[in-house]
């Protein structure tokens, strides 16, 4: 299972029906215009925070020999938005964002481990 | 015991792969560069300086926790607030000391994992004080997965300090600083200060390696 598959599972199931989930699986739907790359490295994700368009593709990639997460909101308030866990080096996370707004998003595991993604 | 003995016996084996692995390059470079009589001729060298910074921070950031578990557990609560600021001060100076060599992010991502570790340990010296086995043992299997995240961290910064290696090295930390904590909680000074000198000794184990990689990733840092 790639990232966008379980980015999917995750929109569908826990907002079907909200007007999030239609922004989100409208998003999954349609091909990115353009892609950024975050890496994960040292516990921190770098770079950040980012602007871009709407319709950008964001790419995780962890490059830490450790499990960290990618997940939307803060450790105080997750906003479910997205969650994966990228199990050590290697691992890659995608998500397609089309709606304008800021993003932020953290690490579960090491809740120091803070991003933010501004789209526009 | 025979497991606290077996642990030590492996963090010594882990230190000294970790020497060998960093010593032998950088003591060949060395020699073919002819610069080995210069190095000897002053221990004021920008490395020497670096290994004797880290060997006082890791070291100090022992007695400081002993000092905070100690008043902890005999109800000395103004002496514990001050020696648990006192040991945040460490923290944040061995954190300082990582970013003076990875930068500003490095060092802000450093100090909350080093924190995450102080804080475990104040649960398990809370399980003790309070005869909660269930906290102790969590504590201490929190302790010992937090050795895989420091692991990760310093392998991350520098690929000359392997994952495993660096984990073992830092279990063994914890081990010794439990012997501490069991000692004081048990009221018995004699053993828990040769504890603190075991603990703090072993320290010496991380600063080395840590600063011999570090010289070891950025020579021109430290040529001098």
């Amino acid at each position: 299972m790639d990232g966008r598959q379980s980015w999917q599972s995750v929109a569908a199931g826990a907002f079907a029906g909200t007007p999030v989930a239609l922004g989100l699986l409208v998003t999954l739907g349609a091909p990115a215009s353009t892609e950024r790359s975050v890496t994960i490295q040292t516990f921190q994700f770098k770079p950040t925070p980012i602007d871009v368009p709407a319709g950008t593709r964001v790419s995780f990639t962890n490059q830490d020999d450790i499990t960290h997460t990618v997940t939307s909101g803060t450790p105080e308030s997750p906003d479910g938005k997205f969650s994966h866990r990228l199990e050590g080096k290697g691992a890659s996370f995608t998500v397609d964002l089309t709606k304008p707004g800021v993003y932020p998003y953290f690490c579960e595991r090491h809740r120091s481990m803070r991003g933010e993604i501004r789209v526009k | 015991m025979k497991h606290v003995v077996s642990s030590i016996v492996g963090a010594v084996a882990a230190a000294a792969i970790l020497a060998a692995n960093i010593g032998e390059p950088i003591a060949r470079a060395e020699a073919q560069q002819g610069h080995t009589m210069a190095a000897m001729t002053t221990s004021s060298t920008k490395a020497s300086g670096l290994r004797s910074t880290l060997n006082t921070l890791f070291q100090e950031h022992i007695y400081l926790a002993a000092a905070a578990t100690g008043a902890a557990l005999g109800g000395r609560e103004a002496e514990f607030k001050a020696a648990a600021a006192a040991l945040d001060a460490n923290s944040v100076a061995i954190s300082k000391a990582i970013g003076s060599v990875y930068g500003q992010g490095a060092e802000d991502a450093f100090l909350p994992l080093w924190r995450k570790h102080i804080g475990m340990v104040v649960d398990y010296t809370v399980g003790v004080a309070t005869s909660d086995k269930a906290k102790q043992d969590k504590a201490v299997a929190d302790l010992i997965g937090y050795t895989q995240d420091f692991g990760a961290f310093l392998q991350s910064a520098n690929p000359n300090l392997p994952k495993s290696v660096v984990a073992d090295l830092v279990k063994h930390h914890v081990v010794t600083l439990k012997e501490v904590i069991d000692a004081q909680a048990a009221k018995d000074p004699a053993k828990a200060y040769t504890a603190v000198r075991t603990a703090a000794g072993h320290m010496q184990m991380i600063a080395d390696p840590l600063a011999e990689a570090i010289v070891k990733q950025f020579p021109d840092k430290f040529s001098s």
